[in-house]
């Protein structure tokens, strides 16, 4: 038997069972990790306890980040200073729809974009946000579709991209020269989304907005709200402006240290034990998914099954590739999570890579399309969370009705992005 | 639920815990005059996992000296197993011949995460087998952490990826004050400088999807010799290698800042190991050794590659044999043209040789090593 | 050094909360999710991996 009739069959077998899993109403970890240990059976590698604590090692030092900077970003909230920054841009420009949009998508840009994960802009941001949107006269799957979708780019947004992150972790490639090819197509795509979705409305009637709010712990002011993340900035920035005599932190302990800020000036007592352990209970979906996958690669390379997937995909026509981009990545994601970028996104750059595209670029374009994958089944992670934190009443479909205007345009603009990527090659070396 | 868990953590962590610290025995061959410490260079790596040895063959008749740089990339098997050959075999009769095994030892005891490498892996031997450490491309994470949220070279100032503040062959030409990868290369930079090194030979292998292969890359200091190498090998031996310059934007590497920074030529040998293709099938210890694999033929007949590769595939002796003949060549270019500093050195074996006998052919048996011939890596 | 020494102690830090949410989790999943998650931490801890 030839290594592809081979391998094929194993690959068949971890979709089977993968399959079946999520059938019997698994969780998509387990059904990952189900399907990883079959196919370790099927390669005749039995169940490796090596191969599958090395796999869940893979992403340990991008959980440390994630856990470390939501825990900030919770912390930041129980301070009170989340709900003081909405309340005070809602007074100050309830009048102005067109200012009060960009600092919405300011505020939901932010928590995706330093932790990598949508969800936390979901929570931490999404909720105060779709009170403020509601009483502008939005509906509810309106709402959601805004939140979703932002928070989706958020998540691609720089510092933290985890899809580009972990596709340049898997072709030996630096994740350097990425901050403006992703930051622009998010801030231009998140603005488009809230002013086409959210332009029709009415006024905000302020007072109900700031009953519904919760309030602002008193003595919370702009220098509390702010010292943290100037903070943050400082040790980024000190560590790169004097890295041979400044010790390295790396970004967990500089989350930690912005945390340690945020408690020291919070006007309220944080129950720091609490508010860390339900970050973690908060994170599971997302530490498991990552852990999942993780386990899920490795068993992978090591059957051949991902060199299959690999040799399959930059065997294939480029046209054809193009033009499937804007389908199969959000199937991916929607499949895989984030093992999306290793197992798709891999062999896909250095596809690219070979025929001479700019792979920073168009894994940049890649980036953006990859969350929209988010609201679909099987998992649709990102889009439950947004119904329920919004509250939405209507059926989930009313919600992806309203994502379809705006996603064709990312599909599109993430597209456009890898086809051109060398005429825009010159965004990553600003 | 728990107690499975447990099992897992218990029989991963033996397996890890086992091959960090599995000995690997070197038989000193005849041609080994002393072994020192890298240390002994640079003391603020005493005791550390990085203190790796230094095999001194040191000829009667005065000449130049040359330092071969094995396991910069442990993941690249062919430049340890060099080192092992010249170790236990070369002896060397005009000038000095210094030889390290395990350049980045930190290296040698990790496997890449979600690499599925196997940890280790066995050369037969006509007294059994000997077996090697897997190690990983990057410096282990328990000798070094965390890193930072991006690597900036010193002294160049550019921005290279976090994870390579952990790459040996991103870390040149050291820092004294750094993390213990720019340790090690500051020390290797001291040893260089110290013994008055001629030529630095860095030893590597590649994918076949990566540009840079089956070539020698060259400082602007060693670019005559190394064309002119590459010229002999094509008209005497049965394979090619090719000839590239060192970028002068690329900082950090061995072949760029060692000769920038010292007085030595320095020169850096890429071997093909499909290995470690990306479009690789099973990953697993022939793969490694005997460097067969339809995916990556396949990738080859799509054009995608920039190497041939057939069903033969890579062998470990090819690449082992190709590091071998293209030291030997280089250095009697070398000779030719600076008697005074010239190298001449017997029982290290050609291309041809290797491929016939094996590498397990010049391993020494341990069991047998006579007292105080036997080290460990 | 002590950056990493502080890194240890962050990586036992949530090592605990892990397990504490294990210990007070009620879902059959979420537990083995736990179990899965804690696996990288207690190698670290341990300094074998
Ligand atoms: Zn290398």
């Amino acid at each position: 038997m030839s290594m592809f009739t081979s391998t094929q069959i194993i690959l068949a077998i971890m979709v089977v069972v993968y399959i079946v899993a999520k059938a019997l109403k698994l969780s998509t970890e387990l059904s990952m990790l189900l399907a990883a240990v079959a196919g370790a059976l099927a390669g005749g590698a039995g169940i490796p306890a090596r191969h599958i604590a090395e796999g869940a090692f893979t992403y340990f030092d991008i959980i440390l980040i994630f856990i470390t900077a939501t825990l900030f970003m919770n912390l930041l909230k129980e301070s009170g200073g989340v709900a003081f920054v909405i309340r005070g841009i809602l007074k100050k420009f309830h009048r102005r729809r067109s200012i009060l949009f960009i600092l919405i998508t300011i505020l939901l840009l932010i928590p995706g974009a330093l932790t990598g994960a949508g969800s936390v802009t979901v929570l931490i941001t999404g909720g105060m946000i779709s009170v403020v949107l509601s009483y502008m006269g939005l509906s509810k799957p309106k709402i959601a579709a805004i939140i979703f979708l932002i928070a989706g780019l958020s998540a691609a947004a720089p510092p933290v991209s985890l899809w580009a992150m972990l596709t340049a972790a898997g072709v030996n490639m630096p994740y350097v020269g990425f901050f403006l090819p992703l930051l622009i197509p998010c801030v231009v795509l998140a603005l488009l989304t809230i002013f086409i979705l959210g332009w029709k409305g009415q006024s905000v009637d302020l007072e109900k907005a700031l009953k519904e709010l919760p309030e602002a712990p008193k003595g919370m002011n702009w220098t509390r709200v702010l010292l943290p993340f100037l903070f943050f900035l400082a040790l980024v920035i000190l560590g790169r402006v004097l890295p041979h005599s400044f010790p390295i932190l790396g970004l967990p302990l500089i989350f930690v240290f912005s945390a340690f800020v945020t408690v020291l000036i919070s006007p309220v007592e944080l129950q720091i034990l609490k508010i860390s352990r339900d970050t973690v209970k908060q994170l599971l979906p997302l530490i498991g998914t990552l852990t999942c996958v993780g386990i899920l690669v490795q068993i992978m390379t090591l059957t051949g099954v991902r060199g299959l997937i690999a040799i399959s995909i930059v065997t294939l026509p480029i046209v054809a590739v193009f033009a499937s981009l804007f389908f199969v990545l959000p199937v991916s994601e929607a499949v895989l999570m984030w093992g999306a970028a290793p197992v798709l996104g891999v062999p896909l750059v250095l596809l690219f890579n070979t025929i001479g595209l700019n792979p920073i670029i168009a894994l940049a374009g890649m980036s953006i399309i990859w969350p929209l994958g988010d609201a679909l089944p099987p998992t649709a992670i990102i889009g439950r969370l947004t119904k329920d934190t919004v509250g939405m009443e209507e059926p989930y479909t009313q919600m992806l009705k309203h994502c379809i205007v705006p996603a064709l345009i990312i599909m599109a603009v993430g597209t456009l992005m890898v086809i051109f990527s060398k005429s825009l090659s010159f965004l990553t070396l600003l | 639920m728990s107690l499975i868990g447990l099992v897992f953590l218990v029989f991963a962590g033996i397996s890890f815990y086992k091959i960090r610290h599995l000995k690997e025995p070197v038989v000193l061959g005849p041609g080994v005059t002393q072994v020192k410490k890298l240390s002994t260079y640079f003391p603020k790596i005493k005791g550390s996992i990085n203190d790796a040895n230094i095999y001194f063959l040191e000829g009667s008749e005065p000449g130049g000296t040359i330092l071969i740089l094995g396991g910069s990339h442990p993941e690249e098997p062919a430049g340890r197993l060099l080192g092992w050959i010249f170790a236990e075999n070369a002896i060397v009769e005009k000038g000095t011949v210094i030889v390290i095994l395990s350049a980045n030892r930190s290296g040698t005891t990790v496997t890449r995460l979600g690499g599925a490498y196997p940890p280790d892996y066995s050369i037969p031997t006509e007294w059994g087998e000997q077996t090697f450490r897997m190690g990983d491309r990057w410096s282990n994470p328990l000798d070094q952490w965390p890193d930072p949220e991006v690597y900036i070279h010193y002294p160049s100032g550019q921005e290279l990826a976090y994870v390579d503040i952990r790459n040996l062959n991103r870390t040149w030409p050291g820092r004294a004050n750094g993390t213990l990868t720019e340790k090690t290369c500051f020390a290797l930079t001291q040893l260089i400088k110290d013994e008055g090194v001629d030529i630095v030979f860095d030893l590597h292998e590649a994918e076949l999807q990566y540009p840079v292969i089956s070539t020698i890359v060259a400082h602007e200091k060693g670019q005559d010799l190394a064309a002119m190498a590459s010229m002999m090998i094509s008209g005497t031996e049965d394979f090619s290698m090719g000839v590239e310059n060192s970028p002068e934007a690329l900082r950090g590497l061995s072949h760029r800042e060692i000769g920038d920074h010292t007085d030595a030529i320095s020169l850096l040998l890429e071997a093909p190991e499909p290995f470690l293709d990306a479009t690789r099938g099973r990953t697993n210890r022939a793969l490694l050794l005997e460097g067969k694999d339809e995916f990556v033929v396949k990738a080859g007949k799509h054009g995608l590659l920039f190497e041939r590769i057939d069903e033969n595939g890579w062998h470990i002796d090819v690449r082992v044999g190709r590091h071998c003949s293209t030291i030997l060549q280089i250095l009697e270019l070398w000779s030719e043209d600076q008697p005074e500093r010239g190298i001449r050195m017997t029982h290290v074996p050609r291309y041809a040789e290797v491929i016939a006998n094996g590498t397990g052919h010049y391993l020494r048996d341990p069991s047998t090593a006579s007292p105080g011939k036997l080290t460990f890596e | 050094m002590i950056v990493t020494l502080l890194y240890y102690v962050l990586t036992a830090f949530i090592a605990l909360l892990i397990i504490w949410n294990l210990v007070k989790s009620k879902k059959w999943q979420d537990e083995i999710l736990y179990i899965i998650i804690l696996i990288p931490f207690l190698l670290r801890l341990l300094r074998l991996k």
